[in-house]
């Protein structure tokens, strides 16, 4: 067991100059500020002739209000309906011409927009993304259509799939003010109910340049990107925003509890506590990185925890997660979850995984554990840098949380830092009953699913 | 439409296929070891490797009432083997891997098993994930406890996907596609319950062995060391093994009545999903980049292919829709297929027959064609752009017994491509009077 050890801390210490030496970045990384507030920032990455363009807007279904919830997402489908020069569905058309591979995502914290191309395409596409940040112009007729494409979109993935209905309801339960409470997809009723002109107003806005980040990574030199970017957005002028409540959600006095009936064969468990996320201005506060390091512990290799005591050992359950994102605009849940094995109640998965959460707040964790965990971090580091689609998904996504992209080096030398009793103190501080939400998916037989072929 | 087309085809004038001719990496072969064949890509940029073995050991060896034994034969490798000192249990393979950095996964398709390493490049540590993935794939235990827990867990698992209208479409389909081939039999609660030690121990003795076996390796290692690997991972396994029965001829759909190739099955869910398809081409096939650039035009190309036009765009009937070629090594299908509310499911299906039958009839247009070319050849750095890519690639080719220069010739047999030979090549292998339909939802009651 100590030869064990010995190795893991060889490896440990290797990876952490290796992370010194590869996981840096910052040398070919460039950020500049356009004069109407546009960010843009450009990392090169010479491996292949490729490059990724990404437009991020700071706006997510958390700037939504009441009544138009999934807004955010409908104007993101809207943004393919044309502009005063491109007609509708030709900005994909275009865009499939040089090659391109494209695409756009909603989240609670942002929309975002992106090409992939060729590198000789670049200047392509960032002439059509700067087109429609400022001209773009759908007819109704276009809206009509599309909102039904979106309800299809949350029938495919929210109405028929027990799962996502779950998460639906313990979101919108463990949250009482916070406008992460609603789905990014908006509700049905909302959805039915939507007009064109909210999109539009969603759009005048929301899509302001003083509002973006400009992501570009791959086969490009930083300067020359710069006069393209310069060229196509800087022609947009800069707009006031309209003003975000922060919205705060007040602390949560007691333990929640909600029940979805939905057709499912396993019962399911998801078990939510309230906590912290990394601040932006303190960025050393350890407890963002220990909850971090809790999730892995518990989650993070086919060995951790909760997967050995309760999919293994115990066979109480037949799968079981752990997410936590200290990164995020909003407020942040630590979430377990987990699908029932047969024959086994809710009741007995939820004292299995408080038993397992009682025993590392009793007696903390190993040391060994811990630096599994990180020398798995210190080695993603380096494979992460094989996509270029990745590594400027991490900066856009890192930004939008109020961070900087040279902030994301800083807090993996942070993550090693860590002790067990800090992670330790986290599980004993947060994973209480007081902020406590417990989401359970009753299962129900589908009506007519009887006359199936044979099992 | 007319000025669209118009608009399109000078912006392909203006964009052209400059730019793309960029240096490919080259792909070497290996030594051959113990009657498998190795392929390497050395790419310097990042210290680390990605290694693949695939194993012809896919589901189509299931035996009859047995379906899933593939499956766990290589998923339970993860649960415990023999290595050279003794026996490592699960929890030991799982933090081994998780010391070393590295990924070790096992997959496995119609055709073949997969086992990729992804590791840190580093001797040391490479060479340990090598030995821990050698000893998997040639001394798994097959602990009579885990596999108890194991089928129970697939059967759970089998049990909620009935639930799910994506699983039982898609069990259908295969299903009804692939007629009296063995992929007909998706795994079952009864055939998974029926999977023995003996059986496991049986399925493993005859199909991981050298002789089934192609290695791929991209990443940063030379020919000398990649050779090590590849003999690092052979070692221990028996160059061959029991004979392997012959696999009947995959048969192509037959033209029938349509009340004989489509199923009904009531589903009480929101959306209706429906699938449409029937055999089609293997990727040695000649006519494979006619059937590639053509599929672009009809249900590949993203947001701009035709059934993308007429479903979504023009009639908003679905979020998701599409057509697509799968070609194997021996088999290939092709299927199209969408989601939709529940009471426009017949419209839907109206809309995506009529638009496939139209283009079987008549083929793409000339600058539909050309808008095809364009983006598979302008989009074609796009394919092989980082490792994870690259490997992918050399798998196909490897696995498909493509020409080496696959990869350099690729863009150019695109640009070969003629309006004529696509709508011949759909006439040939696709015909609506053979395609087989499943429509799954609560209309059907």
């Amino acid at each position: 067991m100590s030869f064990k050890l010995l190795r893991i801390t060889c490896l440990f210490l290797f990876l952490t100059q290796l992370s010194w030496a590869a996981g840096s970045g910052s040398a070919d990384t460039h950020e500049f500020t356009l004069s109407n507030g546009i960010k843009l920032i450009v990392r090169e990455d010479h491996r292949a002739p490729t490059v990724a363009h990404m437009v991020w807007y700071r706006a997510g279904s958390m700037d939504e209000v009441n009544g138009r919830t999934g807004v955010a997402h409908v104007l993101e489908h809207m943004m393919f309906k044309g502009t005063d020069k491109v007609k509708s569905g030709e900005f994909s058309r275009l865009v499939a011409a040089v090659g391109g591979r494209e695409n756009a995502f909603t989240s609670r914290d942002y929309t975002a927009y992106f090409q992939q191309v060729e590198k000789s395409k670049l200047d392509e596409v960032i002439k059509l993304e700067a087109d429609r940040m400022s001209n773009l112009n759908f007819d109704d007729a276009e809206f009509l259509k599309e909102i039904q494409v979106v309800m299809e979109e949350r029938r495919l993935r929210t109405e028929d799939n027990p799962s996502s209905l779950l998460n639906e309801s313990l979101t919108a339960t463990a949250y009482m003010s916070s406008p992460y409470r609603h789905p990014v997809v908006g509700w049905m009723n909302d959805l039915q109910n939507m007009k064109a002109s909210d999109a539009r107003d969603w759009y005048r806005s929301w899509y302001k340049p003083n509002n973006v980040t400009v992501v570009i990574a791959g086969d490009v030199d930083a300067k020359q990107v710069l006069s393209v970017v310069e060229k196509y957005y800087g022609a947009v002028s800069a707009h006031e925003l309209p003003a975000r409540k922060p919205q705060l959600e007040p602390p949560q006095k007691g333990i929640k509890q909600v029940q979805v009936k939905a057709p499912a064969d396993s019962a399911q468990l998801a078990m939510a506590w309230k906590v912290p996320r990394l601040e932006p201005g303190k960025l050393d506060d350890p407890e963002p990185y220990a909850l971090e390091l809790l999730t892995a512990v518990l989650d993070g290799y086919d060995n951790a925890r909760l997967n050995r005591i309760l999919v293994k050992q115990e066979k109480v359950v037949n799968d079981v997660n752990v997410g936590y994102d200290m990164i995020s605009r909003g407020p942040e849940l630590f979430l377990i979850s987990a699908s029932l094995a047969k024959g086994k109640t809710v009741a007995q998965a939820q004292a299995s995984i408080r038993r397992a959460l009682e025993e590392l707040k009793q007696k903390g964790i190993l040391e060994s554990e811990l630096k599994r965990i990180k020398v798995r971090i210190l080695s993603e580091q380096i494979y992460k840098r094989d996509s270029i689609f990745g590594q400027a998904m991490e900066i856009g996504s890192t930004e939008m949380a109020g961070f900087s992209w040279r902030d994301i080096n800083y807090m993996l030398d942070k993550m090693q830092t860590i002790t067990p009793e800090q992670v330790q103190a986290v599980a004993k501080k947060y994973l209480l009953d007081e902020g406590l939400t417990i989401a359970v998916l009753d299962p129900q037989v589908r009506k007519s699913v009887a006359s199936q072929e044979g099992k | 439409m007319n000025t669209l087309n118009k608009g399109l085809a000078v912006c392909l004038l203006a964009f052209g296929y400059l730019g793309v001719a960029h240096a490919i990496l080259p792909i070497e072969k290996l030594d051959p070891h113990k009657g498998a064949k190795g392929y390497l890509v050395q790419t310097k940029a990042l210290p680390m490797v990605d290694i693949e073995v695939s194993i012809d050991a896919g589901d189509r060896y299931d035996p009859v009432g047995k379906s899933g034994l593939a499956d766990m034969t290589a998923a339970l490798m993860n649960f415990g083997v023999r290595g050279d000192q003794g026996i490592l249990n699960e929890a030991q393979i799982a933090d081994e891997i998780a010391d070393l950095g590295a990924n070790i996964s096992l997959s496995v398709g119609g055709e073949r098993a997969i086992l990729r390493i992804r590791s840190l490049s580093r001797k040391d540590l490479r060479e340990r994930a090598v030995k821990l993935a050698a000893a998997m794939l040639s001394a798994p235990t097959y602990e009579a406890k885990i596999i108890q827990r194991e089928k129970q867990r697939t059967i759970t698992n089998l049990l909620e996907a009935e639930t799910k209208p994506e699983y039982v479409l898609g069990r259908s389909f295969t299903k009804s596609v692939y007629g009296n081939y063995p992929l007909a039999n998706s795994p079952t609660v009864k055939s998974v319950a029926a999977v023995s030690y003996a059986d496991l121990v049986q399925f493993h003795r005859q199909f991981y062995r050298s002789d089934r076996m192609i290695v791929s390796i991209v990443g940063d290692v030379d020919r000398a060391e990649a050779n090590q690997i590849m003999q690092a991972l052979l070692q221990k396994i028996p160059q061959s093994g029991p004979a392997v029965e012959k696999l009947p001829e995959f048969q192509r759909s037959p033209v029938e009545p349509l009340a004989q190739r489509e199923l009904r099955i009531p589903f009480d869910s929101q959306q209706a999903h429906i699938a449409m398809g029937m055999t089609a081409v293997t990727r040695s096939n000649p006519d494979y980049f006619p059937l590639l650039v053509g599929n672009y035009v009809l249900g590949g190309g993203g947001f701009v292919s035709r059934l993308m036009s007429e479903v979504r765009e023009k009639r908003g009937l679905a979020y998701s829709v599409f057509s697509y070629f799968a070609p194997g090594k021996d088999t290939g299908i092709f299927q199209a297929g969408l989601q939709t509310k529940g009471d426009q499911a017949a419209l839907a299906l109206d809309v995506m027959s009529s638009t496939i039958a139209k283009f079987i009839a008549d083929g793409p247009t000339p600058s539909e064609l050309l808008a095809a070319k364009a983006n598979l050849v302008n989009g074609y750095p796009l394919r092989i752009d980082n490792n994870r890519k690259l490997l992918d690639n050399v798998s196909s080719i490897a696995w498909n017994d493509l020409p080496l220069d696959t990869m350099e010739i690729w863009t150019k047999q695109v640009e070969a491509v003629t309006l004529e030979q696509v709508t011949a090549a759909f006439q040939k292998y696709l015909a609506m009077d053979r395609m087989r339909i499943v429509v799954l939802g609560a209309q059907n009651q």
